[in-house]
């Protein structure tokens, strides 16, 4: 039978993604409840008792409440700003193309690079300090708060910045006609079609602030967080791995309770089919009021980057300021730093690889087969279960998992955490994609004699192409910048860059943690746009 | 011959075709009409192997088709929405087939159809270069290469506008006598329908309203179902076009007979 033949290959398929999912999801978050929950063989709440009983935690608890909301508000507010600066003025084209390059490019740095950066700019002897001859405290709240505005900004200005493409710009034209006030007229063309949005903007920021740990590793100081408990309690000097577990499941609770709001929140997202596009009225006031705040906000988020390539270029910050590449020379002179880069690349361009295959196989069997809806739903389940998880809460299950395993300190599991960790959005853009193809494909194909295999390699593949390299990209950036994911499972030999920069923190050899972000940097930017490039002239082919 | 004895099919317990049973002959183009929901495309995919029947047989000269694979059938669909693949320029769309099965249709078979539905000039042009009526022909073009025994062809019409429309009929209608080949078309729309075809099978609530040549339904519609919704349909456009040609005499004699009916 037909059905028969096509089903074994993409039942491999299934067979492959699943496998995958529960021995490096489903077993090793089991192990982590284990942890937490089993003690002498039975259930126990104890391990939870004594921590929520000890102030200290619950004062970190309290802290990275705190922040994570903050933040969230502020990054929504700028974001929200810079997205209306591009879609709702005629401030320059470039000047838009600007404010999009910029409120992203925080997403090709490591979060623990942007924390050194607020210190160097901020400090007694940093950048920013020296410029304008006053100091600013930075270490605590202030520091968190900005770091994680920083880190937050590109994920809430991409969302915004999407959802206020499609809404439909005639609602002002009209709310205008009908003699509205300017403000009812902004409540209810630009905000009220954009309330989910925003709603989603914060909750995601938030997550992402809760469960980061790269920042306050930097810039908490005396603040203790939630992330900095979890990573005292499992690489500190006392480390108890029931602790840490409960600390993990503590973290994941909040974490599941956003995505569970944000999936709620979808149905209120508005979907129009094409972006809109409407001639703005003059008004010169508007366009320059608001080319001031993005101009303020994009300056805010340069001048503190601007250290990260000042540093490194001097001689020795803040004493002698003389141009120099030593520091780059000596970085690539000491082989073992060059190894923690090249090992970066490798896990990233590996995780690219792999991450590319399984989410496509993912894909393939939930847009293109007539696999059931329940098998297909596990998928979807798993994506979904997958975004409520922390990099440290899958980290320190692995760690909890694998320890004492073949796969202990290897390069495979750095890569396959990477690969389940950022697994949903990949598979989302990938699902989308292959949705959209015509459904026809197949059967035609298999009229004239393909194998459904070959179908997907002759036809699905090629006009999946763009979303590929897309993905790819997506998965090789993260890969690199992260630090929250593997800093538990990073062993002697496979050291990567963020965990290095962990590591010459104790040090103080900052200079080669900026030579190591830039570097960072430099293969992000090139995978980034690279690869932008080429999924963009692959859709114009 | 195809052959359809007491076909049934239903899905999730409602009936969409009961006990249906139909003869076409070879060569001959019918085409299958009725509203949505009517069970056309079912009948379409029954014939062409993507579903299977619950009960009953699909014959085609003398051999027992029911539980063949699609693929095995010999049989071949143009898609309403063509099914071209953007990767692929029209010529690599068109032979397409040949690189699975190279000797079914010899390079001068091939350039003939290209001459005959007009793709000549178009051979490297990309699918989105393309118009509607364009991208019909060379998905009619692709089929063609597979030699297949029963072209079926799905709403071919439906997504093209006026006088696209009428060249693309005289294509099929060229393809079928020149090939000798069985075409059964499916489409919701009577005048296209009984302008196309030799015979016309309309269908409702899964089952056959009537099934003849386009004259017999014309002029015996068999039941209140082809007389109310086929013919009605074609006196409403006729009239409309005789308004504004001016020709009232036949306005009034049909308003007569609408009225009547």
């Amino acid at each position: 039978m037909k059905k028969g033949r096509k089903n074994i290959e993409i039942k491999m398929i299934y067979a492959c993604v699943m496998l995958v999912f529960l021995i490096f999801l489903f077993v090793p978050l089991l192990k982590l409840m284990q942890q937490a929950f089993v003690e002498n063989g039975s259930f126990t709440w104890s391990y939870f008792r004594e921590i929520l009983r000890e102030s200290s935690f619950l004062k970190a608890l309290k802290n990275s409440l705190l922040i994570s909301f903050t933040c969230a508000f502020i990054t929504t507010v700028l974001a929200f700003l810079l997205a209306y600066t591009i879609y709702y003025t005629n401030v320059p084209k470039i000047w838009k193309k600007l404010v999009n390059i910029i409120a992203l490019l925080p997403m090709l740095l490591p979060t623990i690079t942007y924390g050194f950066a607020i210190i160097y700019s901020f400090g007694k002897q940093g950048l920013l300090t020296r410029i304008f001859g006053h100091e600013v405290y930075m270490y605590g709240f202030p520091g968190l708060t900005l770091g994680y505005v920083i880190y937050t900004i590109p994920t809430a200005f991409m969302l915004i910045h999407n959802t206020m493409g499609y809404i439909d710009k005639k609602f002002g034209v009209v709310s205008k006609l009908m003699r509205d006030h300017p403000l009812a007229n902004f409540q209810i063309s630009v905000l009220r079609p954009l309330w989910g949005t925003l709603a989603a903007s914060m909750i995601q920021s938030f997550f992402l602030s809760f469960t980061d740990f790269g920042i306050p590793a930097s810039v908490g100081g005396k603040v203790n967080t939630i992330a900095g408990v979890l990573y005292q309690e499992m690489l500190g000097s006392i480390p108890d791995f029931n602790r840490g577990a409960v600390v993990a499941m503590v973290m994941l609770m909040p974490s599941i309770i956003s995505i569970v709001i944000l999936k709620w929140l979808e149905r209120y997202n508005i979907r129009y089919n094409k972006i809109s596009n409407i001639e703005l009225e003059k008004n010169r006031v508007r366009d320059g009021v608001f080319m001031g705040i993005s101009a303020g906000i994009m300056a805010a988020m340069l001048s503190i980057f601007a250290v990260i390539f000042v540093v490194p270029f001097v001689e020795e910050w803040p004493y002698r300021l003389n141009f120099t590449v030593e520091h780059f020379t000596a970085v690539f002179q000491d082989p073992n730093l060059l190894g923690v880069y090249t090992n970066s690349l490798f896990v990233a361009v590996l995780a690219a690889v792999f991450g590319v295959l399984i989410s496509y196989g993912a894909a393939l069997v939930t847009a293109r087969s007539t696999l059931n809806e329940k098998l297909k739903s596990v998928i979807e389940g798993i994506a979904l279960v997958i975004n409520t998880i922390p990099g440290m809460v899958l980290g320190i299950a692995f760690l909890l998992t694998f320890t004492g395993t073949n796969f202990q300190g290897t390069f495979f599991i750095l890569i396959i955490c990477d690969i389940v960790h950022y697994f949903s959005t990949p598979y989302l853009m990938m699902k989308n994609s292959l949705l959209k193809m015509n459904a026809s494909w197949e059967t035609t194909a298999i009229l004239m004699g393909d194998t459904w295999m070959k179908t997907i390699v002759r036809v699905v593949t090629p006009n999946a192409l763009g979303t590929i390299l897309e993905v790819f990209s997506y998965y090789f950036v993260n890969a690199m910048v992260t630090i929250s994911a593997v800093i538990f499972l990073a062993g002697a030999h496979t050291m990567v860059i963020t965990t290095k920069i962990k590591e010459l923190q104790y040090y103080n050899k900052f200079n080669e943690v900026f030579v190591l972000s830039l570097l960072i940097l430099a293969a992000n930017i090139i995978a980034k746009y690279l690869f932008q490039w080429l999924a963009y002239k692959e859709k114009m082919k | 011959m195809l052959k359809l004895e007491n076909i049934t099919k239903s899905y999730d317990g409602v009936p969409i075709l009961e006990n249906m049973n139909l003869d076409i002959q070879d060569g001959e183009i019918v085409s299958i009409l009725g509203p949505s929901g009517c069970g056309k495309t079912t009948l379409l995919n029954l014939i062409l192997g993507i579903t299977e029947a619950d009960s009953g047989k699909i014959i085609y000269n003398g051999e027992d088709m029911t539980h063949l694979p699609m693929e095995k059938r010999g049989f071949n669909i143009v898609f309403q929405d063509y099914a071209l693949f953007p990767n692929l320029n029209v010529y690599r769309n068109i032979t397409y087939g040949l690189k699975n099965k190279p000797g079914i249709s010899t390079k001068e078979e091939v350039e003939e159809l290209i001459d005959l539905l007009g793709l000549r000039e178009h051979l490297t042009k990309r699918i989105e270069q393309l118009s509607g009526g364009q991208k019909q022909r060379a998905a009619l073009a692709r089929t063609m290469v597979m030699k297949p025994k029963i072209l079926l062809l799905d709403e071919p019409l439906s997504a093209l506008d006026g006088v696209i429309k009428e060249s693309i009929k005289d294509r099929i209608k060229t393809i079928a006598k020149e090939y000798h080949l069985t075409t059964i078309i499916v489409t919701h729309d009577p005048e296209e329908a009984l302008t196309l075809s030799d015979r016309v099978m309309i269908l409702n609530d899964g089952g056959i309203a009537q099934f003849g040549r386009p004259e017999e339904i014309i002029h015996q519609p068999k039941n209140a179902f082809v007389e109310k919704f086929i013919l009605n349909q074609l006196r409403i456009k006729r009239n409309n076009i005789f308004t504004l040609f001016g020709e009232t005499t036949a306005v009034e004699k049909n308003r007569k007979a609408v009225l009547v009916s």
